[in-house]
């Protein structure tokens, strides 16, 4: 495939994370947008193509009467924690075939405080499940996570260190929510939620918006000095045999993941090797989701990853830093905004202008990873 | 008092509601006849092979703990919190060889661990308008039964 068929990240733009009354996730989003399209130093009726998601706060389109009304192709995307991810891949796929050369992705939301409320019929189950007290995303990270630890011999301070260094990022990002570092300790010590899992352990829904501005070809060298190349983006939802949240059964095993599947598709179409990936975006809901994910997506071995943590590998400084931004951790999770954040964080490392803790010796290939209910997961690999 | 079941659907049907010959109903799932696959609760179609037709299986009634963690604050509606406030209890998944059901662990905090052995019963789920009992099924330490 020639550069004329590439497609790249050539403006981003994102509002703070975390929790501000003052505005709406609209406000958010509109915001974004201006700031991606000023980074690209585009104007909106520029975009010959956009897509956007959010999960509870409107309907993305509706951005138009803000933006506006130039009559471009507008995509609503609602795909639970793959939003951002799938809103990318509209735009990157309308881009290649040739329907625009720039496009704009965005997403964004505002949540209730408190755990996320689900509905079983939503699920495909009965509303006994929710009745009887078994139908909380919680509960699943616990479960999934009990077992991890247990068949790979892992430590529960192994997810307090998780949680350590998002905070510490965070406490270095002018975006994130949570920036106050803590101590392994203070997290193991913190409320008890599902164990082996506590408070700190969790984000929280929160809100945010985040917008990537992308362009075709040359025309992304025409307008960036450093373009990021989207060099694959791979969606996957679960299959057989793979332990998902709202699961009221289980095959015996062996257990797959749609996060395996993405990120092995993901590294083929780019054809790096996850040994090449010098800054990564891990889900994080919880900590044991970003331990489970760094050798589900074959970041490292099943059962290193205690060892890795230690070790400091995973730090800004690391061989693979993770989450530099502080991931969900410190940032909550907006569903709509949290894959977009993840690209924003990528990029601006991989254009040495990360906005806190910067990977030093240029880093040149990045890699994100979302995962969600009920059993999706998107993984991309971006090059300069 | 009136006891009803939380989901008829999940359970083998004996046409006793009251269910008051002292053992619980027993868990109803549902197996492939083209791949054996078993899955709870029934469905019509195989989630795995899309091929073979789905008859009613009863599941077996003993099993080991294979995970599990407490639900330490009160889940939303439509989940009960009980009058006396929210008491955090067990979940986990129970391998009974052929599948693994998610469910209630009557199993005390000192116990609770995978490997368990545990055994099917019902427990309270919460009360009616009416004042009708709901239960569910669960799992409890198989050694409680010997005493």
């Amino acid at each position: 495939m020639s550069r004329r068929d590439d497609v790249y990240v050539v403006g981003c733009g994102m509002r703070p994370f975390g929790r501000d009354e003052s505005v709406t996730g609209m406000d958010m989003a509109e915001r974004a947008v201006r700031e991606a399209l000023a980074d690209a130093g585009v104007a909106w009726d520029d975009i010959g193509y956009a897509a956007g998601g959010s999960d509870v706060s409107g309907k993305p389109d509706t951005l138009v009467g803000r933006l506006g009304l130039t009559g471009v192709p507008f995509v609503n995307v609602q795909n639970g924690c793959a939003t951002g991810a799938s809103a990318v891949l509209a735009v990157a796929n309308a881009l290649r075939a040739g329907e625009a050369s720039l496009g704009l992705a965005v997403g964004f939301d505002k949540h209730e405080r408190g755990a996320f409320h689900v509905s079983a019929a939503r699920y495909g189950l009965g509303d006994w499940y929710a009745e009887s007290g078994m139908m909380l995303t919680t509960q699943f990270f616990a479960l999934k996570t009990q077992r991890y630890l247990y068949e790979y011999g892992i430590s529960e301070r192994a997810l307090a260190m998780v949680a350590a260094r998002a905070f510490r990022n965070g406490s270095h990002h002018p975006l994130a929510w949570r920036r106050k570092p803590l101590t392994e300790q203070e997290i193991l010590d913190s409320a008890e939620v599902s164990p082996p899992l506590t408070q700190y352990m969790f984000c929280s829904p929160g809100q945010g918006a985040a917008a990537l501005v992308l362009a075709l070809g040359d025309r992304a060298f025409d307008l960036c000095e450093r373009p990021v190349k989207l060099a694959s983006l791979a969606f996957r939802t679960r299959r057989f045999g793979s332990f998902e949240v709202f699961s009221p059964w289980l095959p015996p095993g062996p257990h797959h993941s749609p996060s395996i599947d993405a990120a092995e598709a993901a590294f083929r179409t780019a054809g790096v090797r996850p040994a090449d990936v010098r800054v990564a975006q891990l889900q994080d809901t919880d900590s044991g989701s970003e331990l489970i994910h760094l050798a589900e997506t074959g970041l490292c071995g099943h059962g290193e990853q205690e060892e890795l943590l230690a070790a400091g590998v995973t730090h800004a400084t690391g061989r693979i830093p993770v989450n530099t931004d502080g991931g969900c951790l410190a940032g909550g999770e907006p569903v709509g905004a949290s894959g977009l954040r993840q690209f924003h964080e990528v990029v601006r490392q991989l254009q040495g202008r990360a906005p806190g803790l910067q990977v030093p010796g240029g880093p040149r290939v990045g890699f994100t990873h979302v995962y969600g209910a009920p059993g999706i997961s998107a993984c991309s690999v971006l090059t300069v | 008092m009136t006891t009803r079941l939380i989901e008829e659907s999940l359970f083998e049907n004996r046409g006793n509601p009251e269910f008051d010959d002292g053992d619980p109903p027993r868990l109803t799932g549902a197996r492939c006849s083209g791949c054996g696959t078993v899955v709870f609760p029934r469905q019509d179609s195989c989630p795995r092979c899309s091929g073979g037709a789905m008859s009613a299986r009863t599941l077996p009634v003993s099993g080991r703990v294979w995970s599990w963690t407490r639900q330490a604050f009160p889940p939303k509606p439509p989940y009960r919190t009980p009058a006396d406030g929210h008491r955090p209890y067990h979940v986990g998944y129970v391998d009974l060889g052929e599948v693994l059901v998610e469910a209630l662990l009557a199993v005390s905090r000192a116990e609770v661990r995978i490997g368990l052995p545990v055994r099917l019963t019902t427990v309270p789920a919460y009360r009616d308008e009416d004042g009708t009992e709901v239960v569910t099924f669960a799992f409890r330490p198989e050694r409680d039964g010997e005493r």
